[in-house]
């Protein structure tokens, strides 16, 4: 049993040996053919991890070549991904429960939705530019319209979800209508709920970057899109590190939420 | 059985009411001459969505805008698709392949698919090759991350069984761990058909000549907001009909599996 267990962590062990290699070994093909002796690859279509590195870092302070420095970007991007969102859970989570809870509500509203909800986010911009403008509010709308779909499906699923035996248990002990959605159906439908808030937010900060190459001037999508017309690939992929590094740091902050919340686990 | 037919009607004629209900909302409004200036009726899109299959937007009619963004989406969903399954799979029961690959696509995932066009575009041209590549980045990580996660949750208990009665590596993978993984499989398929509709859409919208995306794109550019709603129309429809499309195969796939519940 001991012998079989340590070769079981050696095993482990040659594995993360294995990962560490892979690694290793995609920056080095990616700067043996840009910086390194075979450096075919011209620095405007795709420059060496050293150069992409350099810029990142030189970027949050240097001004060239948009007018602004990386943080003021992450920033734009941020504040209308996060306003957008909060609307979009707001509105979503509760007809959501309405939808799941109320069957004749259901019946009447959830075609419309079923009809809306393969419009992709992205595709609602045009409209709202033309409605209001560039500003901030119709890349908000177009956040919260993203958002919205899968707060709402989600809260609707987890309503639908909640077991027949808890309902029942309720009633017998004599439970009103309004105590059982309250005190049974919602709190079991928290983990569906956070779900879709976290499936949300993933579709929402990539919505933002596609919203931003139509119309902004300024946000990460914009600084990509701009780049892609001065041949600044380098740029390019140090902000498309930042996007994907803010991206996972908002999914930490929802699992961290999830598990402060969920202290009964999940089912 | 009875009942349930009468409760399809019920829901049919429910769906139908509130459609009806938005629709003369939305023409009540349209009639006051000053929402009416932003917004076009519901007649005048639908007729415009009409008229739009024998009179062309730019140089193509109706028909061949949803063709072509239909081969776009195909051509890369169906490449993400053979690709995504195979290094899901490979990557769920191999480990070393898992230990080498992994992290790899760990790198990657996290940069959301829009964020590619840039870059791809720069890399590709804006040819039809850059909108396959989108499509393609689009479906591949949802089905590659469901793959995985099938061939990885494969119930030991039929592993072990296969290999007492003498199965070799070979026929594990492709007559337990492959078959297993088919209900995974299907629903990453299914978030995989948004996630690529949603990239074709993009990509269209930031560059391109042609396709719904562009129809919705030039009509923001020339002020025209009838057409920038029936392309958002013909968006919907496409992307509802290819969703019901992938549910349906999902049924045929895994009924053996909806049958045992």
């Amino acid at each position: 049993m001991t012998a079989k267990k340590a070769r079981g962590k050696k095993k482990k062990h040659s594995y993360i040996w294995l990962s560490v290699l892979s690694v290793v070994l995609f920056f080095f093909v990616w700067w043996l053919f840009t910086e390194g002796s075979l450096g075919t690859i011209k620095e405007n279509v795709l420059p060496g991890p050293i150069k992409v590195f350099q810029t990142l870092i030189d970027k949050f302070s240097n001004k060239n070549p948009d007018g602004a420095t990386m943080q003021v970007h992450l920033w734009a991007s941020l504040k209308v991904t996060l306003t957008g969102y909060v609307i979009g859970c707001l509105v979503g989570i509760p007809l959501g429960i309405l939808m799941g809870w109320y069957e004749k509500a259901d019946m009447f509203v959830n075609p419309i939705f079923d009809f809306i909800r393969p419009i992709p986010g992205i595709a609602w911009t045009p409209l709202f530019i033309l409605l209001f403008g560039i500003g901030m509010l119709p890349k908000v709308i177009v956040i919260a319209l993203a958002t919205f779909g899968p707060a709402l499906v989600n809260a609707y699923t987890g309503i639908r979800q909640t077991k027949e035996v808890h309902i029942w248990v309720g009633q017998t002990f004599g439970a009103s209508k309004g105590e059982i959605l309250r005190k049974i159906a919602i709190p079991s439908s928290i983990p569906f709920i956070l779900t879709g808030m976290r499936v949300g937010l993933g579709v929402a900060w990539s919505t933002i970057i596609g919203a931003e190459m139509l119309a902004a001037t300024a946000g990460l999508g914009y600084l990509i899109n701009l780049c892609r017309g001065i041949y600044r690939p380098d740029i390019i992929i140090a902000s498309m590190i930042c996007v994907g590094v803010i991206g996972a740091a908002l999914g930490l902050v929802l699992t961290f939420l999830e598990r402060q919340l969920m202290k009964g686990g999940r089912w | 059985m009875l009942e349930r037919k009468a409760k399809m009607w019920q829901k049919i004629a429910a769906a139908a009411v509130s459609f009806a209900l938005l629709i003369l909302i939305w023409q009540l409004a349209a009639m006051n001459p000053q929402f009416s200036q932003v917004m076009p009726g519901p007649f005048a899109v639908l007729q415009k969505f009409f008229v739009s299959f024998v009179e062309p937007i730019g140089k193509n009619v109706m028909l061949q805008h949803m063709l072509i963004t239909l081969s776009r989406w195909a051509a890369g969903f169906i490449a993400a698709t053979i690709l995504g399954i195979a290094l899901g799979l490979t990557m769920g029961w191999y480990r070393g392949f898992e230990a080498f690959m992994r992290p790899l696509f760990e790198l990657v995932r996290p940069i959301p698919t829009l964020a590619w066009i840039p870059l791809v575009i720069l890399w590709c041209g804006i040819g039809e090759l850059a909108k396959y590549v989108l499509v393609f980045i689009g479906a591949f990580m949802s089905i590659v991350q469901n793959a995985y996660h099938g061939a990885k949750s494969v119930d030991r208990t039929i592993v072990n069984a296969a290999r007492m009665l003498g199965c070799n590596d070979r026929q594990m993978f492709f007559t337990i761990v492959i078959p297993a993984s088919v209900p995974a499989i299907s629903a990453g398929l299914q978030i995989g058909v948004a996630s690529a509709w949603s990239s074709v859409v993009a990509a269209e919208l930031v560059r391109s000549s042609s396709g719904v995306g562009w129809i919705v794109v030039t009509g923001q550019q020339n002020n025209n907001m009838t057409q920038i709603l029936v392309g958002i129309l013909v968006i919907a429809v496409i992307g509802l009909l290819l969703a019901l499309l992938i549910r349906r195969v999902e049924d045929v796939l895994c009924r053996w599996n909806k049958r045992g519940r």
